[in-house]
């Protein structure tokens, strides 16, 4: 198969590169199977990049749903074993402040024991000398194996683990436009490649739909009516600070506002949960804001007043179950659609769930395709390892900053100086991550790297590094400053809703050199 | 430009604890100037001498601790290049002070990884009660003071009646001394004395806390550093003296008055600087110095010491200072270096670089400063300050550079036409006469 | 040390270090008014030499290239911005003395002409803006007459391509070329442009490289660099540096930190002093009042409390990023004397959803009320206090950043306040 054919062949082709998607292409590779995987846009660009990289203990569910709870259990001590560089074993808490319901606080370490998960009961004491930052209005606390995990990574690594057993592909910016059927099967995939502005069709045996929020679109597409989602949106907060180091959950039915997760160097607050029907245009609102803050506050007060760098919103797809007044209630298991009763042999469709039981989700989906395919192997993703490779490692905080302290280069030009980012980064990333072959972009750079993630939100280093860019000739021409206009558009929707305080100066200097000096805002060409 | 040896002879591994440097500065810097405020714009590192060294600079400092690197700012020996001259907060929009958790990084490390140099200036400061960082006791203080005193007497028929007072309880002025000259050169006191005696100022050194040095400050250890101030502000109160004159020693002045005030101790008593009062008394004309001694018009420029002038007494000494050397030079023969003022760079002799050891680093360091003399083109820099002095004075040889360095001392007892025979070691053949 | 007031009694004072608060100094040097100038200097450094009347109109997509007749435009379509409340001539002089009193210095500028000039960027894009410094000036020329000319980077610079300003000019300049060298003595790790641009005041410096530059500089006649050309004296840095390499040169202004913005800082904080003015340019005033007989600024260094009794105070504080207004989630803040601020009905109308968006963002129109003297109104529209002034980008109804009018409306209205200031004190 060579790339810049206007076809290509595989045996399975996967659409969605969210962490399921990538999982499933490799526990397929794992059992021989090839698999092109593709996405309109790049990697977790759906809930899967919009979450709170929070590695469920399973707490969260043990009264809405016990089933969910323990497969969130088993899974979260899975990956803890078989990905460690993608976690970090946090720990987790839960609190109860006054004025939340003190018999649900009571049944929790029974039902979380009937879920087969941990909880230890901490005194208020103990779990404020734990985290200083909770408020001493607690009045019970119980400790979870809760722990963070990076998606971004995590999708990296299976990728690209699933390249080097048998060479299966991943290709970004490739649109799925429609199906090629014949005799109750699909034939091919004629789709759009965005990168290259070309069609693009794809031939395959089995067609696996894992598009997450998208997955009744593309379903619809292969004439598949029997998927229904209703999509949630979400909005997230990020501070500036890590505030707790554990991750902290507001022990009470599930709400708004109710989990701070660490990551990194930074705390995560969400979420919130609005309904809506346009799965592109979401951002955050000031409402959305303003209630997550009043909501985390009430467990830990120095929510207030804390620096907000970002707050991003992605959309959530739940299975519509009959007659639910609450979409926290719908089911956030997951489902897989044959499409048996749609007439069509070679699609299925993996749908809902969460981050934490993605292999899961990908081991049934690969158990169904591999089925259709005459495939005997079983699933090995809960025995083989997640190999590492530091080109995919570049998403994690704590990289580039232990290369700082072994390589410490003067000549590796650092160039995001919030997140300590050098060139050589770029250049091992360019060597080996996934999907940026073809793509050395600025973009492309910021998905696979902490780049624009710091207190700057990219408006320094975006520069810096599309100067450099252009000195390895990967942009020869005004393309560069166009990414580079799209890049600050597209930081900027997260930074909208948090800019007050210190990010209002930070914002000001940024516009001031990115519109009054480099005019960005009036290039010449197409938007 | 040098090859640098990183200071390997320091700090490698970790073996210090770690600071946790996020809640550091939340402690110690005021809001609104913290970390937190940082726009990453890097106007600190562009403006900072000791950029580069240790592959470290003011914005990475800030960047790591707040990233949590606190393992690696713990150790990194670049604590010991960064002079804490505040620089960059100068420059910073939103006034970040670096340098205070540089110095709270100095007093982590254990006693046995510090730059040996410093301690045991530190050590030799706490060793007597002349609280001298080259370990001069009081006796030996006092006898030199003698000997030179007996001396000039001697030789020099207009100074046949020099006063040296020591312990002269209710003298106007307690005067301190840099180590140095009773040391090594102990002529280089004597134009002090010849200035106080034209002017007729009621003055004293002490025997007791008549050193102004303060490497324990440099080592970042406070008990240490209170222990000396206070020892020297006991010293001042006891005689009595209205004001505590320092001389031409930067960080004597700084650690003295920063000091005072850290440490809330009781002082009975005004903190001056020598500079403003050589600015007075010629205003007043009682040191009638002119210029008419460089008729060849030998140019010169001044150094602005951090110590004295961006980290304590601002522009208003700077101007002094400015007054006084272009009275005795010529207005016509000053240049200013640039930029300077508190904007100046530190030469890198000040935070105990001379003493650390880090001899490649400290002259990388004073880079910046060798050029901004070389472009005024002056035949001298006047320096009143004595590290200042000694770093300027060893870069220049490093670097190729042809100009001397002088005390204002020097200058003004040149001026008057008082200057010894002997106490123009730092003249160079024009003048030296 | 002491915990004593030093008092400074003044006729003027001007709170603010930035190019509005620099220009009031100036026009009130020449007017011969005695001046007290205080405030945190810092976003100064990040101007970039360049000074913009006005630079782009409303929602207009291109750029404007005739400031005086965009200002016309502007006083049909926006009344109240500030810069149609002073008039053209006054606009005009106010250029004109403010460029002057720097080229005295030794910061030569372009006159304000009748036409913007077609200035470069680090990244390759055109902007047009009234005057240019000297330094700067070559570049302009040898675009509008398409001359050889190479842009020379270096290694170890971050964030200045020659390749991206050659590869986003080459439409319009086809004889742009870019090479690279090392700057003398910085062969190894991260170079800044402070550094280099200090470097270049000492003689031996600059002649090593003008050779590196004539090495590589083949047959173009200009040569343009990243903003290095001396600190403190960049005139003499340029005619040094064309004596020894026989080419042109200009520079173009770079990322922050960059030169040209720390080159006049460092020029007001010397020259102004010399001037007469008590600069006190590191602190914030703490507070701000008024009495029958003058106005008391409060401040402090680090020597002890300072008092500063004025006749008349220009406020030029700025915006968010010098703390002259702050952006609380609640609203907008004007944090001196707390004036009312005009600004959008809430947080959610700050910014548009698009960053890039041309018509701007509604949170840079927000600011305080000023009436035809331009002293502060306010709530109930009466002048805050008689001996109060305001001027520069921390007025209500401009949009500085995407108007690329800054240096303009600091500049004007600077003079305007100034010239009302010195009718009112030449009243009493």
């Amino acid at each position: 198969m060579s790339s810049g054919a206007t076809t290509l062949e595989t045996e399975v082709l996967i659409i969605g590169g969210g962490v399921t998607g990538t999982g499933i292409m490799r526990d397929l590779a794992l059992r021989g199977i090839h698999s092109l995987l593709i996405d309109k846009r790049d990697l977790c660009a759906g809930a899967s990049g919009g979450n709170h990289g929070l590695l469920h203990s399973g707490g969260r569910y043990v009264s809405t749903d016990p089933a969910a709870a323990m497969e969130c259990r088993q899974e979260n001590a899975l990956l803890k074993r078989l990905a460690p560089q993608c976690i970090e074993t946090a720990g987790g808490l839960f609190v109860a402040v006054e004025g939340d319901d003190p018999a649900f606080a009571e049944k929790f370490p029974a039902l979380c024991r009937n879920a087969g998960i941990d909880c230890e009961e901490l005194s208020p004491g103990e779990a404020r000398r734990l985290e200083p930052v909770l408020s001493d209005k607690l009045f019970k606390a119980c400790r979870v194996p809760d722990a963070t995990i990076d998606p971004f990574h995590l999708a990296l690594l299976n990728v690209d683990h699933a390249r080097l057993i048998n060479g299966s592909v991943y290709r970004p910016h490739t649109e799925v436009l429609r199906f090629e059927m014949a005799d109750g099967e699909i034939r091919a995939a004629i789709c759009h490649d965005h990168l290259h502005n070309r069609p693009l069709t794809i031939r395959a045996r089995q067609f696996v739909n894992a598009g997450g929020a998208w997955a009744m679109n593309v379903a619809r597409l292969a004439a598949c009516a029997d998927v229904h989602l209703l999509y949630a949106k979400g909005t997230i907060l990020v501070s500036s600070d890590r505030l707790a180091h554990h991750v902290v959950n507001r022990l009470r039915p599930p709400g708004d506002g109710d989990i701070l997760v660490p990551g990194g160097t930074v705390s995560l607050l969400g979420t919130t949960s609005t309904r809506v029907d346009d799965l592109e245009n979401v951002s955050p609102v000031a409402e959305e804001i303003d209630r997550n803050i009043r909501e985390g506050a009430a467990m830990i007060p120095a929510l207030a007043g804390a620096r907000y760098i970002r707050a991003f919103s992605r959309v959530r797809p739940l299975l519509q179950a009959a007659g639910n007044a609450s979409d926290r209630a719908a089911s956030r298991g997951f489902a897989l659609l044959d499409h048996a009763t749609q007439g069509i042999g070679n699609f299925c469709t993996i749908t809902g769930g969460k981050l934490t039981t993605f292999r899961l989700m990908a081991e049934k989906t690969a158990d169904l395709v591999a089925g259709r395919l005459g495939n005997g192997e079983a699933c090995t993703t809960a025995t083989v390892p997640l190999p590492d490779d530091e080109a995919c490692s570049w998403t994690e905080p704590g990289t580039a900053l232990k290369h700082w302290h072994r390589d410490s280069d003067p000549d590796d030009m650092i160039l995001c100086e919030c997140e300590m980012l050098p060139q050589s980064a770029i250049e091992q990333v360019f060597a080996g991550s996934p999907g940026i072959e073809q793509e050395r972009t600025l973009q492309a750079v910021a998905l696979r790297t902490r780049a624009g993630k710091g207190p700057c939100q990219g408006s320094f280093c975006g520069i810096r590094i599309t100067s450099w860019l252009y000195d390895q000739g990967c942009y020869r021409d005004a393309t560069g400053l166009a990414h580079l206009r799209d890049f600050f558009d597209e930081r900027f929707k997260g930074q909208r809703s948090v800019i007050w305080g210190q990010q209002a100066a930070q914002m000001e200097l940024a516009e001031a050199l990115h519109c009054g000096l480099l005019g960005l805002d009036t290039l010449e060409g197409d938007r | 430009m040098p090859e640098i040896r990183t200071g390997n002879e320091l700090m490698t591994e970790s073996a210090v604890a770690s600071i946790n440097f996020r809640e550091a500065a939340l402690k110690l810097l005021p809001e609104g100037a913290n970390f937190e405020a940082c726009l990453t714009c890097g106007l600190c590192s562009s403006g900072c001498p000791a950029s580069g060294l240790e592959n470290m600079d003011p914005r990475k400092f800030i960047r790591m601790a707040l990233l949590g690197m606190d393992e690696e700012l713990s150790s990194t020996p670049w604590i010991w290049c960064c002079t804490l001259c505040k620089r960059c907060q100068y420059v910073c929009p939103m006034n970040i002070d670096v340098s205070q958790l540089v110095y709270l990084a100095r007093g982590n490390w254990p006693e046995d990884k510090k730059p040996s140099g410093i301690v045991r200036s530190c050590q030799l400061t706490r060793s007597s009660d002349s609280t001298s960082a080259m370990g001069m006791p009081p006796a030996d203080f006092v006898s030199v003071v003698e000997e030179v005193l007996q001396e000039v007497r001697a030789t020099q028929l207009a100074f046949r009646q020099l006063q040296a007072p020591i312990d002269k309880k209710g003298a106007h002025f307690f005067v301190n001394q840099n180590s140095r000259e009773p040391m090594n050169e102990p002529e280089e006191m004597v134009p002090l004395w010849k200035i106080f005696d034209v002017v007729g100022a009621d003055w004293t050194y002490a025997s007791k806390g008549w050193a102004a040095e303060n490497f324990c400050m440099f080592s970042g250890n406070e008990e240490a550093w209170r222990e000396v101030i206070r020892k020297r502000v006991d010293a001042v109160n006891e005689l009595g003296c209205e004001v505590w004159l320092n001389t031409e020693c930067g960080h004597s002045y700084y650690s003295m008055w920063h000091g005072i005030e850290r440490f809330g101790l009781q002082a009975n008593f005004r903190l001056e600087s020598i500079v403003t009062y050589y600015a007075q008394w010629i205003r007043e004309g009682k040191l009638p110095v002119n210029s008419r001694w460089n008729a060849n018009g030998i140019k010169f420029t001044v150094q602005d010491p951090c110590m004295i002038v961006r980290k304590a007494y601002g522009d208003a000494i700077a101007e002094d200072m400015r007054f006084v050397v272009r009275t005795l030079v010529g207005e016509e023969n000053f240049v200013d270096m640039q930029p300077n003022r508190s904007a100046n760079y530190c030469c890198g002799g000040g935070g105990g670089f001379l003493q650390a050891g880090m001899t490649d680093h400290r002259r990388a360091y004073g880079k910046r400063k060798f050029d901004q003399i070389a472009a005024t083109g002056a035949a001298y820099v006047l320096a009143p300050c004595h590290n200042c002095h000694s770093q300027m004075h060893d870069i220049g040889h490093f670097y190729g550079g042809h100009y001397g360095v002088v005390h204002l001392w020097t200058l003004i007892c040149l001026s008057l036409g008082i200057l010894g025979k002997n106490e123009r070691i730092y003249l160079g053949p024009e003048l030296r006469g | 040390m002491s915990a004593e007031p030093r008092h400074f009694t003044t006729q003027l004072a001007v709170i603010g270090s930035g190019i509005a608060g620099f220009a009031a100094s100036i026009f009130a040097i020449n007017r011969k008014i005695l001046t007290a100038q205080v405030g945190n200097t810092g976003a100064v450094a990040y101007t970039t030499g360049y000074l913009d009347l006005i630079g782009k109109l409303g929602g207009a997509a291109g750029l404007v290239t005739d400031p005086w007749q965009a200002l016309e435009s502007l006083r049909e379509t926006e009344p109240k911005h500030p810069l149609c409340r002073v008039a053209a001539g006054d606009i005009q002089q106010a250029f004109a003395e403010f460029t002057d009193f720097l080229g005295a210095c030794g910061l030569a500028y372009s006159a304000p002409g009748r036409s913007n000039i077609t200035a470069l960027t680090p990244v390759g894009t055109l902007k047009q803006t009234l005057c240019v410094p000297a330094t700067m000036a070559a570049g302009p020329r040898a675009l509008a007459a398409n001359a050889p000319c190479v842009i020379v980077d270096f290694r170890g610079l971050k964030g200045f391509s020659g390749a991206e300003v050659v590869a986003n000019l080459r439409a319009r300049w086809p004889h742009l070329t870019t090479q690279r060298i090392v700057f003398p003595g910085m062969e190894r790790g991260e170079v800044y442009p402070e550094v280099m641009a200090r470097a270049l005041e000492v003689p031996a410096t600059r002649e090593k490289l003008a050779e590196a530059l004539s090495g590589v500089a083949g047959s173009a006649r200009v040569i343009g660099l990243p903003a290095i050309l001396g600190m403190h004296r960049p005139d003499h840095v340029l005619a040094e540096l064309e004596r020894l390499t026989g080419r042109e040169i200009f520079e173009i202004p770079t990322m922050p930190p960059s030169v040209p913005g720390i080159r006049l800082r460092e020029l007001f904080q010397q020259v102004l002093p010399q001037q007469g003015v008590t600069l006190i340019p590191q602190q914030r005033v703490a507070s701000l009042s008024f009495d029958g007989d003058s106005a008391t600024l409060a401040l402090s260094d680090s020597y002890g409390p300072i008092r500063i009794h004025a006749q008349a105070v220009i406020l030029a504080t700025g915006r968010f990023l010098s703390g002259g207004l702050e952006a609380h989630p609640a609203g907008i803040r004007e944090h001196l004397l707390d004036l009312p601020v005009t600004q959008p009905a809430g947080r959610a109308d700050w910014y548009r959803e698009r960053y890039t968006d041309p018509r701007g963002h509604a949170i840079h129109r927000a600011g305080i009320e000023v009436d035809d003297s331009f002293r502060p109104l306010t709530r109930e529209g009466h002048r805050h206090h008689e001996r109060l002034f305001a001027a520069g980008v921390i007025l209500a109804h401009q949009d500085w950043i995407r108007g690329r009018s800054g240096a303009g409306i600091a500049i004007a209205t600077a003079f305007k306040a100034v010239t009302e200031a010195e009718r009112f004190l030449s009243g009493r």
